[in-house]
């Protein structure tokens, strides 16, 4: 258990100590409770929100922690939402064939990753040609797949429809003792919320364990990290795999949502999508990905609503207003003013006690 | 047979013209000054859009496309004194400030201009070899390309300003310390830069329809060929352009526009895996 | 957007209604209309004309005393082209807004995104853009042309004035796709000739490959089903290039306005088939812009999308009134009996009630050097028929699929 906890409080994340938990226990509560208040498009839309996040702390995991840019969470994204579509329409809704389905998908963009990051993590490409090569490989999925529009594009009996996008999928369902769950609705957002919640607890823990500080030390010097003995390429592989599953994730989940997927999920400009929510709140930290981007698709969503044409106006300067103000993204920039408010309190708070 | 060969390389200079007039001037402000321009586009419209308005206007195109090429070199050196200047540190951030920095403009151009915007008349006449005919003012943006390319090798390795610019880029601190006026250094190549993209615009202005949007067709190739041309942009651009163009070239005429697209972003993807650097990274290291 | 609507309505309401108490009744009680279009982005250019026909068309409707005595209030979300927030936008004005009716969508795309939502709820939806057909749905009312409309009336035309050799630029996409087969299937008989088949993908601008390709061809004219502003950048290049070859498209004009966008002569020799173009110049047609310039007196060009969006909700108001609810089986009822119809500014259109797609006056328009319209030749109302001749039925069953030849309904 302490050990459990050693991970969940380690160096590599901010928000430690009994009012970081306390606080996290609140709002976790206060997420149980909340479709209890609220009616049922509310629930729908706070579970839609909480798809998206996953992909944004893959992109956390791989390019704050590990140092590599990856353009290409949405090609993930799309590899999860088709293989979702396409094994659930193979294997049907019943005796856990959605789940399996899920799972399926999260194997097959895993595989996915696996593939495209042996070969450019151990073809040693990294920097911005990185964040090149991978944009290079989702534009060409969005290219090839909005072109599939015939019949003869077909996996199973699952039409990839082209432009159009797939369709005829059924939402996930939870296989129960006298007969399944069905997840939509208010059943649909606790089942995202316990994934959340999971792989949240599960990152903290990753990235705060010994593969977390090796992982860490490669992104500040990788020669050094390798002449210290460590295969770095074989962490920055798992790494990349890891976070890519995670955009898989969403995608699968984002199709079981809406039992919809096109190409324009893949192609631009969704692609540039989850860099922006990272770097707006913070690539350095899971916590910071993780209420930033909620906030940041939740408020694009709002001003969407209520701004009508001037919403991409204020958009637009809103996102370069808070780089140029807030340098390591809103969160963590948030995070660190409080903890240097805090520290200077005490400063100021000892010197009075000695005086005294 | 001779047309036929024409043919190819008029396809051939039309693509390279495409990629090279794209990539000029994010070749200089992401492959020179490390910002990661995603407004590139949006500069390109701005020389379309102020091309257009000056020649509706009654100035001869010649005339309107300068101003097009100029307003978008003014606006972006306006730019970058009041908000890339922080930025050169932080490429990273870069990227979001300008992505910002494109909503605003293809939006607020929507909103004040409205969602099109009027063409202008294709200057030139066609000419003919064999069966084809050919647009005239095709071989001018490829004649263009050219001089771009001659251009800016001229300035950076050939004036006072593109020693002082280059020096500036490597060692900012050492070049103050020498004298040189780091800040008018860096707006300068900002605004040829976006100059550059603006020209692009207004070259490309007659041939296309006006939405705010455009920019956006320009994008992905502009910065695939500055990737595969590498770091060293004045030996890596024209290289670059010129290995896409065959590539393009041939998969478009031999298997469609589809395959030619895909075939771009594959090949991207292989030179990047075999020569890491670019080609002016292998040039540099073949010469050395 | 809500509130003006609602300001509008509300302002015109006492000229109608004398009788105090009603107006109060109809106040408390309007019927909610929501509407998805783009006017951000890439199809804002679109986008826009549909809004503003929709604006057009409530505020009228509003004016006349509303719906069954009550007034419209419009709800207006901008998905910005974007299809997963069509899917939420959809679901807030579906569930949270519980709207009587869904309007919008411009992709087939985003309708295909919202259908399964619309189609989980009792709430009608109508799609007001001429698209590829095939959609047999219930819970949908096509109000745009479709292929049957607009290609069996160009195409044999097309062979007979310019001659049987064909070839087909189109954008690479469902929409380009099924028009392309159409036109292979409707050229057959004709004894038609595809000399050449080019599909483009969606952003492409540049085309002097493709130019070349059609003048090694010598096509006797070009079946164009590019889409989009980048695609558009074909009609300048080709003009350049003087391939002077006469054009036939089901998009191009009434829907792009290219004519407006394009200096003279560059779309000159194109043809196309339309239900509605602002040059239709019939009594009714001219009142109706008349009208729409007093409103929108900037609008570039009033186009067939933003003149199918005006029409709809005229049609919802023709249909909830025969029905005297806004119910949607009851309306359902209502379609079924095969003459629900008004009396649109192009002439007399009637939902077909085995797909529930629109019939439509059909004109032939031409393009000369100066980029004036003509109307070449009156088709007259032809019917959307390709759906129940394959075998949708939606009196009978609702399969809520999209067909295309290539993909019909099982056999009953």
């Amino acid at each position: 258990m302490s050990a459990a906890s050693n991970l969940l409080n380690g160096p590599q994340t901010l928000g430690q100590g009994r009012a970081f938990w306390s606080g996290a226990a609140a709002v976790l509560a206060l997420a149980l409770v909340y479709p209890a208040f609220v009616d049922s498009y509310d629930v729908g839309s706070s579970a839609y929100f909480l798809c998206w996040v996953f992909m944004a702390l893959g992109l956390c995991l791989m390019w704050g922690y590990g140092g590599m840019m990856s353009f290409g969470q949405t090609f993930f994204f799309g590899v999860g939402g088709y293989g979702y579509g396409v094994i659930e329409i193979y294997l049907g809704v019943a005796h856990g064939g959605a789940l399996a389905s899920l799972v399926a998908a999260l194997l097959v963009s895993g595989l996915a990753a696996a593939l495209i990051g042996y070969f450019m993590i151990y073809g040693r490409i990294g920097g911005m040609f990185f964040g090149i090569v991978t944009f290079a490989i989702t534009l060409a999925l969005a290219f090839f797949l909005n072109q599939t529009a015939g019949p003869e594009w077909h996996i199973g009996a699952a039409r990839l429809n082209g432009f159009n996008g797939m369709q005829g999928m059924d939402p996930l369902a939870l296989p129960w003792f006298g007969g399944d769950i069905d997840l939509e609705g208010t059943p649909f957002y606790y089942f995202v919320l316990a994934l959340l919640i999971v792989v949240y607890l599960l990152l903290r823990m990753l990235v705060n364990s010994r593969f977390g500080n090796v992982l860490v030390a490669i992104r500040e010097d990788s020669l050094r990290a390798e002449l210290l003995g460590y295969d770095t390429r074989r962490y920055l592989l798992v790494t990349f795999v890891i976070g890519s599953m995670l955009g898989g994730l969403s995608g699968a989940l984002y199709c079981s949502w809406g039992q919809f997927i096109s190409p324009s999920s893949i192609g631009l400009p969704a692609a540039a999508m989850p860099v922006v929510w990272v770097a707006f709140s913070g690539r350095s930290d899971v916590t910071a990905t993780l209420v930033g981007t909620l906030l940041l698709i939740a408020g694009f969503q709002a001003l969407t609503i209520y701004s009508e044409q001037w919403a991409l106006v204020l958009m637009g300067i809103l996102l370069a207003g808070t780089v140029l103000l807030a340098p390591d993204g809103l969160i963590v920039s948030l995070a660190n003013a409080l903890a240097r408010r805090r520290a200077r309190g005490r400063a100021v708070l000892e010197p009075s006690l000695a005086e005294r | 047979m001779l047309a036929d060969s024409f043919s190819y390389f008029y396809q051939f200079a039309d693509v390279f013209a495409f990629l090279v007039l794209s990539a000029a001037g994010l070749a200089i402000i992401f492959g020179m000054m490390g910002i990661i321009n995603l407004a590139h586009g949006e500069f390109i419209m701005c020389g379309v859009y102020v091309t257009s308005a000056a020649y509706h206007a009654g100035l001869p195109l010649p005339l309107a496309q300068a101003c097009g090429a100029i307003a978008a070199g003014l606006i972006g050196m306006l730019l970058e004194v009041t908000i890339i200047r922080p930025l050169y540190s932080r490429p990273l951030d870069s990227l979001l400030v300008t992505w910002g920095i494109s909503l605003v403009a293809t939006q607020g151009t929507l909103i004040a201009l409205g969602s099109t915007f009027p063409g202008i008349d294709m200057p030139g006449h066609s000419f003919s070899v064999g069966d084809y005919s050919f647009s005239s003012y095709r071989m001018v943006l490829f004649a263009a390309s050219l001089c771009v390319l001659g251009f800016v090798y001229v300035l950076f390795m050939r004036t006072r300003f593109g020693v002082h610019a280059r020096a500036t880029m490597q060692n900012p601190g050492m070049a103050q310390a020498l004298g040189v006026r780091k800040g008018l250094i860096y707006a300068v190549s900002f605004g040829i830069g976006t100059g550059l993209a603006g020209l692009c615009g207004a070259l490309y202005a007659p041939t296309m329809n006006l939405i705010p949007t455009m920019g956006t067709s320009f994008l992905v190739e502009a910065f695939v060929t500055v990737v595969v041309g590498g770091a060293n942009v004045l030996l890596g651009t024209a290289p670059a352009a010129i290995a896409l163009g065959i590539i393009r070239t041939g998969l478009n005429a031999w298997y469609g526009q589809v395959v030619g697209e895909i075939g771009l972003l594959i090949a991207v993807i292989l030179i990047i895996r075999v020569l890491p650097d670019g080609f002016s990274g292998w040039l540099t290291r073949r010469s050395s | 957007m809500k509130r003006r609507a609602l300001l509008a309505g509300a302002a015109a309401l006492p000229l109608f209604n004398i009788v105090g108490s009603e107006r109060a009744r109809a106040d408390a009680n309007p019927i909610k209309i929501g509407l998805l279009e783009d006017v951000s982005g890439d199809l804002a250019v679109f986008g826009i004309p549909k809004l503003h026909g929709s604006q057009l068309a409530v505020e009228e409707i509003n004016g006349k005393g509303g719906i069954l005595g009550r007034p419209i209030d419009l709800m207006h979300l901008d998905p910005q082209g974007d299809n997963a927030r069509y899917q939420e936008f959809a679901r807030r004005l579906l569930q949270k807004e519980k709207v009587d009716l869904l309007i919008g969508g411009i992709t087939s795309a985003s309708r295909e995104a919202i259908r399964p939502i619309v189609d989980r709820t009792k709430t009608l939806y109508f799609y007001t853009n001429q698209y590829e057909g095939g959609v047999c749905d219930a819970s949908m009312i096509s109000v745009g042309a479709v292929p049957e409309q607009q290609l069996s009336t160009l195409i044999p035309w097309m062979v007979e004035k310019f001659g049987k050799r064909v070839y087909t630029v189109a954008a690479d996409y469902n929409f380009g796709h099924l028009s392309a087969e159409w036109g292979r299937t409707l050229l057959k008989p004709l004894g038609g000739e595809i000399v050449g088949e080019e599909f483009i993908p969606l952003g492409v601008s540049q085309f002097a490959q493709t130019i070349q390709n059609i003048q090694k061809a010598k096509p006797d004219w070009l079946y164009m089903l590019n889409v989009g502003a980048a695609q558009n950048s074909f009609f300048p290049q080709a003009s350049a290039a003087h391939l002077d070859i006469p054009m036939g498209s089901p998009i191009k004009i009434m829907l792009g306005f290219e004519h407006k966008l394009f200096p003279p002569p560059v779309m000159a020799n194109m043809y196309a088939t339309a239900n509605w173009f602002e040059e239709l110049d019939t009594p009714a047609a001219e009142d109706f812009k008349k009208r729409w310039r007093a409103k929108f007196p900037k609008e570039t060009y009033i186009n067939d999308m933003g003149y199918n969006a005006y029409v709809a909700l005229y049609m919802y108001k023709m249909l909830a009134e025969r029905a005297q609810s806004l119910d949607k089986d009851t309306i359902r009822k209502v379609i079924a009996k095969g003459d629900a119809g008004i009396d649109a500014p192009e002439g007399h259109i009637v939902i077909d009630p085995k797909s529930q797609h629109t019939s439509h006056h059909m004109r032939l328009l031409s393009v000369d050097k100066e980029n004036k319209v003509h109307i070449v030749k009156d088709f007259g109302v032809i019917q959307p028929y390709w759906l129940g001749q394959v075998g949708c039925d939606l009196t009978k069953y609702n399969p809520k699929e999209q067909y295309t030849p290539d993909h019909l309904p099982p056999k009953r």
